[in-house]
């Protein structure tokens, strides 16, 4: 008979890997797991709030720049893209990072529309990164509070 | 292990607890990278105001070993603070999202000690010690004065292994680590044992290299792999590992040149980054010297040329630069950074001159287990044996008979020194008895009146008993590596030799010339020697000899070359001495004297070198 926490520990693994196959995240969420230790021992929770609350300012700049009709200041738009990026990309969060790419192009081709349109899919998809963390976050409690170990997951 | 902390401020177990400057606006990244930092053990200090961090910066000129910054934040110009960690002489990486080659160009040419594309890795940061090392060679070296204890080779040996390992795994020399690691350890605690291990070097002669680029090209300059290049060479003796340092050198050296060779040279000149690049310039440039020297891969390939580097000896003897490493006691490297410095960016010079004795690449990293005290003693050695001065090529390749110039300049004596470090004495003299005296630089021993056409007698003399240090290796090395024919030999600048190497006029300019090069080879590691370390050097010899000033007058451009070489050996030596100096007042002299000549030779050599760039390397040495 499956314990709960075996149970969660599967249901933990399983979606730990669907996150990865799904292309949500790559092999620098890896690393940050690898970083978290004894002495660090909510880092990834740490840096993930950190990535969320950039995506939040950054995503509001640039929706301000991008709303200043016939104004828009893309190169501000652009290095907001840049840093996004450069976040996404520490972070592991590969499908953000991937849309950072179009994005970045879209500034630098001064092409509106399409710089409205990555930036709606941004906002999309780093609300969608989160909510997903969120859920493995918690089930990483919920196994720690039924007495179990959180398992590696080898990807 | 517990943190010591040295009178530099900076922890005794470098490189646990190097002070990191992390800077960087993005709070994610910064976080991350802090994160990194730590889980390398050093001491972090972060900031996502660039501001701030210049504040930190100038309030205090030591309060940091490294910086490592984001080139593109909002506020600041992320150059603007590498310049100021240039200014007071600190290690500065840069980091960015961006890994175009424009933008890594121009993050190199301010003057970034490296650039490191985002997202970093841990295994990228397990190495950023090594710049700290580079930079602080200068600086180790005055430690070395007052302080004058080794390091705790036992203590260092570990980390200093296990981060020896990541670099060597990283150049692909992975197979050279453990044994090195074991001649390490062996040799840190032998430190008197008389080398009864041959440490074998390869001389990267201009045949040699030759075959190596005909191997190259070959292939196909991307899918040439040590291994394969090895097989296509197919010379006896040479180690996989060989090739691979030497390649690693040579791409270093093929990407400097799209930068243009002129550009490169005279920003590198004093600190000149990139001394593996002025080596294979040499290489490359000796072709036309080819011809005058006799050095055929064979011989040069001949056992005593190839001769293992001592893992420890590796990054001392690579330059002029390491010799500086060899005289800075082992256990430098651990208060200092520095100390480990010398001997990566050292390497280059030596190997310069690929005529004759091209050490193996060296490991920039490795940190000389610092020998320094056999060292001395090899001087005295040496000394006592009245060889010449010649000016052995600093090339150093052992034997290689290069010059005929019997320039025992230092470099040849750090070279040796470094080979030795390890074990304490001799590798590189081992390498360099084992050099067979009757190489071709036989024939050029005519030229130089001093040396035993022999030198092997002196030779076995000293990779028998003191030379632990190398010191007996200079005695070696002058006299096999002095070699008539091959002018542009190898410098070995041996200090004891200094005052026959006043004689043997014609062999200096060789050595200048086989110094830079050596200088230049080694230079794994991008470091240009400190300027300060150069400046010590000039400023404290009096030109000595006008007769050597004459000698190396002889010589054409390459000779400027040794002399700077030679010079910057000297200059090696001289920092040695500090920690030599416990040794006898005879080992004192003959560093003075060294300087001297090496300083006239440094000289010469600046003149000279002013066209053609090698003013740099020798700078770089501080000759």
């Amino acid at each position: 008979m499956d314990t709960l926490v075996s149970q969660l520990q599967r249901q933990f693994r399983d979606y730990t890997i669907s996150l990865y196959h799904q292309g949500f995240l790559d092999d620098q969420f890896t690393e940050l797991k690898k970083l978290q230790d004894e002495c660090s021992p909510d880092f990834v929770a740490e840096v993930v709030s950190l990535f969320f609350e950039d995506c939040e300012k950054l995503i509001g700049n640039m929706a301000r720049a991008l709303d200043q009709t016939g104004n828009v200041d893309f190169s501000l738009v652009g290095s907001s893209v840049h840093q996004l990026k450069g976040s996404s990309s520490s972070v592991g969060a590969k499908r953000v990072k991937g849309l950072c790419v179009t994005f970045k192009e879209c500034c630098d081709s001064q092409n509106f529309e399409g710089c409205v349109r990555c930036l709606q899919q941004v906002d999309i998809e780093y609300k969608s990164l989160k909510a997903k963390l969120q859920d493995l976050f918690s089930l990483e409690q919920q196994i720690v509070q039924a007495g179990g170990r959180i398992p590696q997951v080898d990807i | 292990m517990e943190s010591v902390i040295n009178e530099e401020g900076r922890s005794d177990q470098f490189p646990v607890g190097m002070r990191v400057l992390a800077v960087d606006d993005n709070p994610t990244c910064l976080r991350k990278l802090e994160e990194l930092l730590l889980r390398c053990k050093y001491h972090v200090t972060k900031t996502m105001e660039s501001k701030k961090a210049l504040e930190m910066l100038r309030e205090k000129s030591n309060m940091f070993d490294l910086v490592i910054s984001d080139v593109e934040m909002p506020d600041t110009d992320g150059f603007k603070l590498l310049e100021i960690g240039l200014e007071m002489d600190l290690p500065v990486i840069m980091l960015s999202a961006h890994s175009d080659y424009d933008s890594v160009m121009k993050g190199i040419i301010h003057g970034a000690c490296d650039y490191l594309v985002k997202p970093v890795s841990l295994k990228e940061l397990r190495n950023i010690w090594q710049h700290v090392v580079k930079k602080n060679i200068g600086s180790y070296k005055k430690i070395i004065a007052p302080s004058r204890h080794l390091l705790p080779t036992s203590e260092y040996a570990p980390s200093g292994s296990g981060k020896r390992k990541e670099k060597a795994d990283d150049s692909g020399d992975g197979d050279d680590d453990s044994d090195r690691d074991d001649e390490e350890d062996g040799s840190e605690q032998d430190g008197d044992e008389s080398s009864s291990r041959k440490k074998r070097r390869v001389v990267w002669s201009q045949e040699l290299h030759q075959k190596f680029v005909h191997a190259v090209q070959q292939l196909g300059l991307d899918k040439a792999v040590p291994k394969k290049i090895l097989d296509y060479m197919n010379i006896e003796g040479l180690t996989r590992e060989n090739v691979a340092s030497h390649l690693q050198k040579y791409r270093l050296y093929l990407k400097k040149l799209d930068e243009g060779q002129q550009h490169n040279m005279s920003q590198d000149a004093f600190g000149s980054r990139d001394s593996s690049y002025f080596h294979m310039a040499q290489l490359e440039g000796l072709r036309d010297y080819s011809s005058t020297r006799q050095l055929s891969s064979s011989s040069l390939l001949t056992r005593s040329s190839l001769t293992k580097f001592h893992p420890s000896v590796y990054s001392s003897v690579n330059l002029q630069g390491s010799n500086s490493s060899s005289f800075i006691p082992p256990g430098h490297h651990q208060s200092s950074s520095s100390s480990a410095n010398p001997f990566g960016t050292y390497h280059s010079p030596l190997l310069a001159r690929s005529q004759n004795v091209n050490l193996s690449p060296l490991e920039p990293l490795q940190f000389p287990r610092s020998k320094c005290s056999p060292y001395m003693g090899d001087f005295k050695g040496i000394a006592d044996r009245g060889i010449g001065s010649s000016f052995l090529d600093s090339r150093m390749s052992f034997g290689s008979s290069s010059t005929s110039l019997p320039c025992a300049t230092s470099n040849n004596l750090m070279l040796q020194e470094n080979f030795g470090v390890s074990d304490g004495n001799q590798s590189c003299l081992n390498g360099l008895s084992s050099f067979p005296s009757h190489h071709s630089w036989q024939g050029n021993l005519k030229t130089t009146t001093r040396f035993p056409s022999q030198s092997l007698p002196l030779n076995h003399a000293f990779g028998q008993d003191q030379m632990t240090c190398g010191g007996t290796g200079l005695g070696d090395y002058n006299t096999s590596l002095v070699s008539a024919d091959s002018h542009v030999g190898v410098l070995q600048c041996e200090p004891p030799f200094l005052g026959d190497f006043m004689q043997n006029m014609n062999t200096h300019k060789w050595e200048e010339q086989n110094c830079t090069m050596m200088n230049n080879t080694f230079g794994n590691v991008d470091y240009p020697l400190p300027v300060d370390n150069n400046m010590v050097f000039r400023d404290n010899n009096a030109t000595r000899s006008k007769g050597v000033d004459d000698s190396l007058m002889m010589s054409p451009i390459e000779d400027s070359a040794t002399t700077l070489n030679s010079r910057e050996c000297v200059g090696n030596v001289t920092m040695m001495d500090p920690e030599m100096r416990s040794s006898t007042k005879l080992e004192n002299d003959l560093v003075d004297n060294q300087n001297d000549v090496f300083d006239d030779i440094m000289n010469e050599m600046l003149k000279q070198d002013e066209n053609n760039g090698m003013v740099s390397v020798a700078a770089r040495f501080g000759l």
